[in-house]
């Protein structure tokens, strides 16, 4: 599998351990951050290859991080994770590649992730 | 023919039309006051027509017709005389000198108008203005003490009658000094006199209408805000005002009908009373649908005499207040005397009765529209509620099965691979913030259901403080506690006292950085735990709210919570199952200070009320105890 790397922000830390260990037993190449600006902040270090974007959170949600981050040009995939009931209409809110609606499992997870994977 | 001859020929036709359209009346309705105005319009109808007859016959100015003539305009003020009676009584004797007039003085017309012509006059003059006089006087009087149609007709026919007896006086003047001029005036006056009795006896129903409009205009500003007055009582009780007001009749009464139409209930000093749908004069007609007059109320409806005179009601009459498929209950107006041109009356009654069909239909509505409404805003709440617990179960959930499933993943590739202590951490931190949301929702469906509290045993309310303060010792937390050395004993339902303080400590620690300060006192028989913070506050526009259900303070979403919003909520219950209090202000320096006041079962000795235990609140330094 060539280096994926895969950036997770969600405010539950709890979530994003469990998310991140799911990803690292699948071979991707895992960050955190816990909110929109921490992420925005992440990407100017290094550009992930997916994004798995909680919406709900602090100081900046995931609709503000998602208009930040395409105003900044970049076109990097982005899966919406969250447990509200209207998962699939803010996933096209913000033109995400996939979502997964909390509470998911592994296998969820994995297939949303594999279908927002960019052709390689 | 002269202006003068157009005008009396005029006259004569409106007073013999008058006189056919009264008679009609009292033909049909036999009460006396229309016997009376017939008997007056009659008089003078009949006079003019003798006049013309005899003119006809060629036999004007013979002795007999003379005679006749003025013994017909004579009745005319005896007549009169005869209507105040009618309309607002008048004592024995003035009738009987009246009558005794009247007679002497035809007497006098027949047997003496030949003989002394001049003096006869002056006496018939002077019959016509003390007779006439008086009952024009009287009317003007019953005039005043009315209201609403009656007053406006009772000061039509007092016009009438005093320029009627001015007119006739200056016609007689003009015969006994032959002064043209004078009759000319006399005419005028006379026309005048008669339009005015038109108006008086038979108003045109655009006039009635135009009398109408103030008292029903009166009513329906006064009653119109009625449609949202939350309280029923009040509601009919202004209703009642209003209509008498409008009536300038002593009171009125609403009977509102309950389902099934068996019982009627009025309101009498503030309380509802019911009585069987047939009882009283309201309810014969409330029975019947039709309107009922009872002038005598106390002869039509002798079992309930007593009640008619304790409202001070000589008369009473009643409409149904009914809609078109509804049957609302009865309208009935009380009159301390007989009203005078009852057919208006009763035409107010029922536009009345109508309009507050109208209102009370209102009423009723806009009660069930609201009910509907805090129906749905339940309903919305519940939905919302259900929506947020779901979605704040979902996150701890989530943990929990990606933890399991990534053990479960890890074992199936090496079954001896170690165990993720972190893992396993994260999954019972989950697993239990999973419980504690669960039975945060089982608190709340009991909540719904009502009882909280299982039983309730004096105990000491400090050593409960202490057993809380304690557990959170054995976890490292230390929570400064004043406390007095004596017991402060109460009645409590002690685990439900113990999850009160922990939720307000668990809630101080969310909120703030440092575990909250405890202080515990009492002044007089009450007992106040506070629990001190210095963390975010509540803010100031928002402290009623916090003890509201779901409610969250709009400062803390940003921080990571995972309560439901029914801590507080639960909290208040709880105490106020107690017959306590709780309340929020807030820390001086930032922060939030929580109060439970609860009764002591043992008050403190009277003598340590003027310096309560311990030394308090000056103890608090942060005043958080000084009275709410």
């Amino acid at each position: 599998m060539p280096d994926i790397r895969i950036l997770v922000v969600d405010d539950e830390p709890d979530i994003r351990a469990t998310v991140s260990a799911m990803l690292e037993i699948e071979g991707y190449n895992v960050a955190e951050a816990s909110n929109g600006a921490a992420a925005l902040a992440a990407i100017e270090q290094r550009l992930p290859d997916i994004i798995l974007l909680d919406m709900r959170m602090p100081i900046l949600d995931g609709w503000g991080f998602a208009a930040e981050l395409r105003r900044r040009g970049h076109q990097t995939p982005i899966v919406v994770m969250t447990a509200a009931r209207d998962a699939a209409r803010w996933a096209r809110d913000i033109a995400a590649a996939a979502f997964v609606a909390k509470p998911f499992g592994y296998d969820d997870l994995i297939s949303a992730v594999e279908s927002a994977r960019p052709p390689s | 023919m002269t202006a003068l001859e157009l005008i009396s020929l005029i006259n004569q036709f409106l007073f013999i039309g008058l006189f056919v359209v009264v008679l009609r009346r009292a033909l049909r309705d036999h009460t006396a006051m229309s016997f009376n105005a017939a008997l007056l319009f009659g008089s003078i109808a009949g006079a003019v027509v003798l006049a013309r007859v005899a003119g006809w016959l060629g036999v004007n100015g013979q002795a007999g017709v003379t005679a006749v003539t003025l013994i017909l305009l004579t009745a005319a003020p005896y007549a009169m005389l005869r209507l105040v009676d009618d309309f607002s009584g008048t004592p024995r004797w003035v009738q009987i000198a009246g009558a005794a007039a009247f007679v002497g003085v035809s007497v006098l017309a027949t047997l003496g108008f030949e003989r002394m012509e001049q003096f006869v006059e002056i006496i018939i003059i002077g019959f016509f203005v003390a007779v006439g006089g008086f009952a024009a006087y009287a009317f003007a009087r019953e005039s005043r003490r009315t209201r609403g149609i009656t007053r406006r007709r009772m000061a039509a026919v007092s016009i009438g009658a005093g320029l009627f007896i001015a007119a006739v006086v200056l016609l007689l003047l003009a015969a006994l000094f032959t002064a043209p001029g004078l009759g000319i005036v006399g005419q005028v006056l006379a026309l005048t006199a008669v339009t005015a009795f038109y108006f008086g006896f038979i108003p045109p129903t655009w006039m009635r209408r135009a009398w109408r409009e103030p008292d029903l205009r009166g009513f329906l500003e006064r009653s119109i805000h009625l449609a949202s007055v939350p309280d029923d009582r009040a509601a009919i009780l202004e209703l009642q005002g209003a209509a008498a007001n409008a009536f300038g009749a002593s009171g009125a009464a609403v009977g509102i009908a309950n389902a099934d139409g068996t019982v009627l209930r009025y309101v009498d000093a503030e309380e509802w009373v019911e009585f069987p749908a047939d009882a009283f004069i309201a309810g014969w007609a409330f029975q019947q649908q039709r309107r009922v007059v009872a002038i005598e109320a106390a002869t039509t409806d002798p079992d309930n005499a007593d009640t008619y005179a304790a409202s001070n009601a000589q008369t009473v009459i009643s409409a149904p207040i009914t809609t078109d498929d509804r049957r609302i209950g009865v309208l009935s107006i009380f009159a301390e005397r007989a009203p005078v041109f009852i057919e208006d009356d009763l035409w107010l009654l029922e536009l009345l009765a109508d309009q507050t069909a109208v209102l009370l239909e209102a009423r009723t509505l806009t009660a069930h529209a609201s009910e509907l409404r805090a129906r749905e805003d339940a309903a919305q709440l519940k939905e919302e509620f259900l929506s947020a617990a779901a979605h704040d179960l979902r996150t701890p959930l989530t943990v929990v099965l990606g933890q399991a499933e990534l053990m479960e993943r890890r074992l199936a590739r090496d079954p001896d691979a170690p165990v993720d202590p972190a893992g396993v951490a994260r999954m019972v931190r989950e697993a239990r913030r999973l419980r504690d949301l669960v039975n945060e929702l089982l608190d709340a469906q009991r909540l719904e259901q009502g009882q909280i509290l299982t039983d309730r045993v004096p105990d000491d309310l400090c050593a409960i403080v202490e057993v809380v303060r304690a557990r959170h010792g054995e976890r490292g937390i230390t929570l400064p506690l004043t406390r007095p050395d004596e017991p402060l004993v109460g009645l409590v339902d002690r685990p439900r006292m113990e999850q009160v303080l922990e939720n307000l400590i668990e809630n101080a620690m969310k909120y703030g950085d440092q575990p909250p300060r405890l202080e515990i006192g009492a002044t007089g028989d009450e007992a106040r735990i506070a629990v001190i913070d210095r963390g975010l506050g509540i803010p100031e526009e928002e402290r009623d709210r916090i003890f509201e259900r779901f409610f969250r303070a709009s400062n803390v979403k940003s921080v990571t919570d995972t309560g439901l919003g029914l801590g507080l909520h639960i909290c208040r219950r709880i105490v106020a199952e107690h017959g306590g209090r709780i309340w929020h202000e807030p820390t001086p320096g930032g922060g939030s200070t929580f109060v439970v006041a609860l009764q002591l079962e043992i008050p403190l000795n009277p003598a340590s009320d003027a310096d309560p235990v311990p030394a308090w609140p000056s103890a608090s330094g942060a005043g958080a105890l000084a009275d709410a």
